[in-house]
């Protein structure tokens, strides 16, 4: 590594300085990541190829990313999506012997200083619920929760839902998903956006159509979502006519009729969203929240 | 002796758990990564895998649904050792059909008696 550009921003710890991850090699910044994460409230290691992947996907700039340095000890990390008008914080991570010397608010205030170096008038973040330091940090930095978001799994097997036959389903390839998603009138959580879909380059949706008198009064709705290459994810889910809870019933019936052994998690669900409780009739549970918020 | 699959990322859990297992008389074969356990139980086919959930490269309730589809392993015990708090780890484990569930860190007593409920007759 180098030392050639650093932050001037004023640290609690003499000895540390910031450097720019773009100064770091992914598989040193992997090992960063895991080493800060040992002791994390929720496991998620990653290795080189997935933390390479997330950069991408996410928008992640890493040359206003930051590294917290001693000498050429890595005591943690941060990292910055950067899209059209916001950006967001996320990968923070502090080793866990060196934490509450000011290495994480050095960190998130680097960011903070990109975020309006860089023009973007908003900074977004994702905390989980449960991590107090973490939430105190960011609220004490002028941070302020927006919503909760839910992270649910759902083993492989097959539908649980009895509406697959009653209605009418159209398979969608990645630019007539992303054309729903432009019409979705609620605002995804960052991981769920736009930007990530066509990053990532693997969106596929599902249109439903439940007529009339074979289901109640009807109704009509879609999901996208990511098809990988072990897993469907990231999904977003959308009502157009009828009643949220038996298109996501008949989404979900339609789903896993195609793709029964495919394991499934969706990332930031918002917990107000209306299609969760079919969500969760049709085997998705809740593993972790996240509290959402923004800095303007 | 029984053969025993260990998939874990962490390098100093890993040689604990060898190390547990081997004083008890069970063969450990250890693999690093998801799909590097994968590859091995597939040749391998052990008696029982030591699944860590929490995997750099797929996650392990991912994993549990590939190792149930190899020819041989439809019954083979999976045992998840994770981090997960407790109450959603075995949630988890149960939904995916994992059959047990050992917490992180590993009590050793504990740990050796959850791996020998599965060999009553050694």
């Amino acid at each position: 590594m180098t030392s050639t550009a650093q932050t001037t921003i004023t640290q609690a710890d003499p000895e540390m300085r910031l450097l720019p991850a773009s100064q770091f090699t992914i598989e040193q910044l992997t090992a960063a990541y895991n080493q800060t994460r040992v002791d994390y409230l929720v496991p998620m290691p990653m290795n080189a190829a997935r933390l390479a992947a997330y950069v991408r996907v996410y928008d992640v700039d890493m040359d206003h990313s930051w590294v917290a340095v001693d000498g050429e000890t890595v005591l943690g990390l941060a990292m910055l999506g950067v899209r059209p008008g916001r950006t967001w914080v996320t990968r923070l991570g502090v080793l866990p012997n060196r934490r509450r010397r000011g290495a994480g608010e050095a960190l998130v205030r680097a960011l903070l200083e990109s975020t309006r170096a860089l023009g973007r008038p908003l900074a977004i973040l994702e905390v989980i619920k449960g991590n107090q330091p973490a939430h105190e940090l960011f609220l004490k930095v002028g941070f302020r929760e927006t919503r909760e978001l839910l992270v649910m799994r759902r083993p492989p097997g097959p539908p649980a839902g009895a509406y697959a036959a009653a209605c009418s389903a159209s398979w969608l390839e990645k630019e007539e998903a992303l054309d729903l998603l432009c019409a979705s009138p609620v605002r995804p959580a960052w991981t769920n956006e736009m930007e990530t879909y066509i990053n990532a380059g693997d969106a596929q949706g599902l249109h439903v159509d439940l007529p009339a008198g074979a289901v109640g009064e009807g109704g009509r709705g879609w999901l996208v979502f990511r098809r990988q290459k072990y897993t469907l994810s990231h999904f977003v889910l959308h009502t157009e006519a009828g009643s949220p809870a038996l298109v996501a019933a008949a989404l979900a019936a339609r789903l896993y009729e195609r793709f029964p052994q495919m394991d499934s998690y969706i990332e930031n669900l918002p917990a107000a969203d209306p299609h969760l409780p079919a969500l969760l009739n049709a085997g998705f549970m809740e593993v972790f929240r996240r509290i959402e918020m923004q800095r303007s | 002796m029984p053969d025993v699959l260990l998939i874990e990322d962490i390098a100093d859990n890993a040689q604990l758990v060898k190390r547990v297992l081997a004083s008890q008389g069970y063969n450990v074969a250890w693999a690093e990564t998801a799909e590097a356990g994968l590859s091995q139980a597939q040749s391998s086919l052990p008696d029982l895998v030591l699944l860590d959930l929490g995997l750099p490269d797929i996650d392990g309730q991912t994993l549990v649904g590939y190792l149930r589809a190899v020819p041989g392993l439809e019954q083979t015990p999976i045992i998840a050792v994770t981090a997960w708090p407790e109450e959603t780890g075995r949630a988890m484990v149960t939904a995916y059909g994992c059959n047990g569930y050992i917490s992180k860190p590993i009590d050793v007593l504990a740990f050796i008696k959850t791996v020998n409920s599965f060999f009553p007759a050694s």
